[in-house]
């Protein structure tokens, strides 16, 4: 059996009918594909642990590229929440300029050594690549990709068996690939093998196999409704355990292991985005909130759309992260016919690290604006 | 009497019926049979232009405290976060849009309408004093979107 690459694509919430192509576009030019399995699933963050969707995806053991409407870290925490870790495949595919990431990496490192939850966690030992639909409106960019990751894994599979050589692969490797002497050997799979490795192959006397196996696809159609509830990034998380403090409607808990967890997602009250605000790492994340920063962006990106939210009636500007919180804490506790708190447990905090980065584009437009003095 | 009132945006007449009130965040509100139903100005349309994208975050029925923070527009130029008008019940969102919003853009006061609450309609204004109400915001207005293209 040929190893294949699982490719999920999680549909957009709604029925958009220009995302819905996107989604089909990108499934038809899998199709023909060897080695790839795609799997259609309704919107990943809608699924209910026990849905059919998740039970799908937490049967597919191997390296995964996973195609949805949100950020990529979004994609990555909730399938880790739901059993499904891995390490973060890095896709070329992305908004963020990849200089930007690399200096972020290094800055993160050099300045805080705080620990983070994920450095004690057990990671399971595969590839998970997400990428974001809303990055590009091409489906050939993205089936592109997961060709391009496809080979990426190869690669990555063959640099381990060739031992302590780096770069291109010897003849006398290559062959020892082709036939392997142990059991151990890596299946060979066709033409993604031969992208990986570019002419190398060819070099070495092999041509693509005769009918390559063409892609399976599953659907999984189930009808969930709307949900909103926070995702929780381990690789920043310190377990300071701010969010539990914070937030009166029981959504957080601790594990055996005393770590922090959603613990009863559906008790999130929809819209409210407060215990995002009042992380000191920034590491809850709304995949489904507008501000970029809470929806799970890496960077707070400019956006290149003009955003008339302060004209359609956002918020006030000119507030703290924390005070928006607590207004926004207020209101659901309204809303659920209880007592509103103010800034209970907020008075005492230290300025939060992350307020520089909860400052959306519209805090800079306004800053703009008084500037402009027209 | 005018059946609507009429608000210049540079060479732009917005152009507001009377028979129904205006909320601030440039929505119109129709009560009939006891419920109210909301859809976008012609002052909201012609700031967000080709409106090609609507998302709400949550499934009617739904309880909404003012200004709450209930779904998302995208247009090929502009994109908003959408906020409760009011506080209230919300009762329907219009599917018809969900899958093609092209309403908004040619029908914004009749099969372009957005949802509809039960709500108390107190805080809303008249077409006569929407007006007025842009008369003030709309230097904010342009200088908003101006600070914006000046990028």
């Amino acid at each position: 059996m040929s190893k294949r690459l699982a490719v999920i694509v999680s549909q957009g919430p709604g029925s958009n009918p220009v995302k819905r192509q996107l989604e089909e576009d990108i499934v038809t030019g899998l199709m023909f594909s060897p080695n790839v399995e795609v799997t259609v699933i309704p919107n990943l963050y809608d699924l209910r642990g026990d849905s059919t969707g998740m039970l799908a995806l937490q049967g597919i053991a191997g390296d995964m590229v996973v195609c949805s409407w949100m950020f990529e870290r979004a994609a990555h925490w909730i399938l880790d929440r739901n059993g499904m870790s891995g390490r973060v495949g890095t896709t070329l595919l992305t908004n963020d300029a990849p200089d930007d990431e690399d200096e972020d990496e290094e800055d993160e490192e050099a300045i805080d050594a705080k620990p983070r939850v994920n450095e004690r966690r057990e990671i399971a030992n595969r590839w998970i690549y997400c990428l974001d639909l809303r990055t590009c409106g091409s489906a050939q960019a993205f089936i592109d990709e997961v060709l391009r990751i496809q080979s990426e894994l190869n690669v990555r599979v063959v640099r381990l068996g060739a031992g302590p050589s780096v770069g291109r692969p010897t003849r006398e490797q290559l062959q020892r690939f082709e036939s392997p002497t142990n059991s151990t050997g890596l299946a060979r799979n066709g033409s993604g093998l031969a992208n990986a490795t570019g002419g190398i192959l060819a070099d070495a006397g092999e041509e693509s196999e005769a009918n390559p196996p063409a892609a399976s696809i599953n659907r999984i159609e189930e009808s969930s409704g709307r949900r909103w509830y926070p995702v929780i990034d381990y690789s920043r998380c310190t377990n300071c355990l701010e969010c539990i403090d914070f937030c009166l409607f029981g959504v957080y808990g601790i594990d055996r292991i005393d770590t922090i967890l959603v613990e009863q997602p559906d008790n999130c009250r929809k819209g409210c985005p407060a215990c995002s605000r009042v992380c000191p790492e920034n590491a809850i994340i709304f995949p489904q909130h507008k501000t970029p920063a809470i929806a799970g962006s890496a960077e707070v990106g400019a956006s290149l759309k003009i955003d008339l939210s302060q004209l359609f009636g956002a918020p006030a500007e000119g507030k703290s992260a924390e005070e928006i919180a607590a207004l926004e804490r207020d209101e659901q506790l309204v809303l659920a016919g209880r007592d509103a708190v103010g800034m209970q447990g907020l008075e005492k905090r230290r300025p939060a690290r992350s307020k520089a980065s909860d400052r959306d584009e519209l805090d800079d437009l306004v800053d703009r604006l008084d500037q402009l003095n027209i | 009497m005018s059946d609507h009132q009429t608000f210049m945006m540079g060479e732009f007449a917005a152009e507001f019926p009377t028979d129904r009130q205006y909320a601030d965040n440039h929505m119109w509100a129709l009560s009939r049979d006891n419920v109210v139903r909301f859809g976008f100005t012609a002052y909201a349309v012609r700031l967000l232009q080709d409106v090609y994208f609507l998302d709400w975050l949550l499934d009617a029925p739904a309880r909404l405290s003012h200004r709450q923070e209930i779904g998302s527009i995208e247009s090929k130029k502009a994109e908003s976060a959408l906020y409760a008008p009011l506080a209230g019940e919300l009762t329907i969102f219009n599917a018809e849009l969900l899958a093609d919003p092209s309403a908004i853009n040619v029908d914004k006061y009749g099969s372009g309408w957005l949802f509809e609450m039960n709500a108390d309609l107190n805080g809303l204004m008249s077409a006569a004093g929407y007006v007025d109400h842009l008369e003030t915001v709309w230097e904010k207005t342009q200088r908003t979107i101006k600070g914006q293209l000046n990028e």
